[in-house]
């Protein structure tokens, strides 16, 4: 069954068509969370409140059809205003990331290590990122969403969607070079 | 192409939302610069490294419970759900239908009259307020006749009123020429009398000087004889 079935549905009254919404959009967003804050907390309370705004406001979704662009739009904005009201701490964590580290040099001992301390380096280099550039990355590099949709999303026009992203992964090439990041810290077995 | 244009389309080529002919040109221009495909070399290493970012699913799945509802309105909701269809089109129609039925009982239980006339639209509840008839043909028939007996009159009183008016005006107009005439004729009179006056004046002056040189030559003849 399509979304827009299930969204009508549920406007008709039938509440475990939301559920079922819930089930197949719930690890998304999720994902979509958890990339943008690193955080299996925040993650998760973002999701449960993206849910339960959009239980509230379903009935205001112009076209059914939108439905998963509708919900990454409430994810994004929920995502925009947990910075703002948790921004001081989260900007405290992130100076300290500034400190930049160093991906230990792969010497064959535990690589599985080297493999886990790269990946968290991964994120945190994704966290340096300005807001706007690494919701882009994330909705287009993880969430496989195409340019239109994701200038949909953020209402932006698509030409700033590709510029943000372009500047992204230039800032995000730089990073990994600094933190001596590369393709040969995931390669090694 | 330039370089800015180049570098505009390589999002579109690393996520494969360029078409053929236009990967064909921006590979064929970034043969020619080595910087360009140096860059491009470094914005998809930074893609594919962050492609080993790990998934991390929820805990848990969200449910969103459907809200309580008291027992006592069950059978309401199951006889409102059973009545009302659940479709937005079916809906809406069923609400007017709906409001049309309500409007025909409440127009029927209150004697509703709606009208529209020359004095514009009319909407009363209850008894009708006695409405003016319009007149039958005898009756406008009677008041043509009525009226064109009253234009005949006032016609008539009018022509008089104006003929004796103008009769007046006539003997007015005739006395004063009349008058006019007496006047004229009198001073006639009197000049003429005062003419025959002064003639018979003049005459009888003649007549003197005439007896006086006749008296002069008779006494002149005498003297000489």
């Amino acid at each position: 069954m399509e979304d827009a079935q299930l969204v009508n549905d549920f406007l008709g009254g039938n509440h475990q068509a939301f559920n079922k919404l819930v089930g197949r959009w719930q690890d998304r967003i999720h994902h979509f969370a958890y990339r943008y804050f690193a955080s299996s907390d925040d993650a998760a309370e973002i999701t449960q409140k993206t849910f339960i705004k959009a239980y509230q406001k379903l009935d205001s979704l112009d076209d059914a059809q939108k439905f998963g662009s509708w919900l990454y739009r409430i994810a994004n904005n929920l995502c925009l205003d947990e910075l703002k009201r948790a921004g001081r701490k989260r900007g405290t964590s992130l100076e300290a990331l500034k400190t930049a580290p160093q991906a230990p040099a792969v010497s064959g001992a535990d690589s599985k290590l080297v493999r886990n301390e790269a990946i968290v380096l991964l994120h945190r280099a994704l966290l340096q990122l300005p807001n706007e550039q690494r919701m882009v990355v994330i909705m287009k590099e993880y969430e496989g969403m195409t340019f239109p949709e994701i200038a949909e999303i953020l209402d932006e026009p698509l030409n700033t969607v590709k510029s943000r992203l372009y500047y992204g992964l230039k800032a995000l090439k730089k990073t990994f070079d600094s933190w001596n990041i590369n393709k040969e810290v995931f390669n090694y077995e | 192409m330039n370089k800015e244009e180049a570098r505009l389309l390589f999002m579109d080529y690393m996520y494969g939302e360029l078409d053929q002919d236009q990967e064909q040109e921006l590979l064929s221009y970034i043969r020619q610069h080595d910087d360009l495909r140096q860059e491009l070399e470094e914005l998809t290493e930074a893609k594919s490294l962050l492609q080993h970012l790990p998934v991390e699913s929820p805990k848990e799945q969200l449910v969103i419970m459907e809200p309580e509802i008291k027992a006592t309105t069950h059978w309401w909701k199951g006889l409102f759900s059973s009545l009302i269809p659940t479709s937005t089109f079916a809906r809406t129609s069923f609400g007017l239908v709906a409001s049309v039925f309500l409007f025909v009982i409440l127009a029927a239980s209150t004697d509703l009259n709606m009208s529209l006339n020359d004095n514009g639209f009319n909407l009363t509840f209850g008894e009708q307020p006695p409405v003016q008839q319009g007149f039958t043909p005898e009756q406008v028939q009677l008041i043509v006749d009525q009226v064109q007996r009253q234009n005949a009159q006032m016609v008539n009183r009018i022509v008089t009123d104006a003929q004796v008016q103008q009769n007046l005006l006539l003997d007015e107009t005739l006395s004063s020429f009349a008058s006019y005439l007496e006047d004229q004729r009198n001073y006639d009179l009197q000049q003429i009398a005062q003419g025959i006056t002064s003639l018979e004046q003049t005459t009888f002056n003649r007549f003197l000087q005439t007896d006086q040189v006749l008296g002069e030559i008779i006494q002149t003849v005498s003297y000489e004889n």
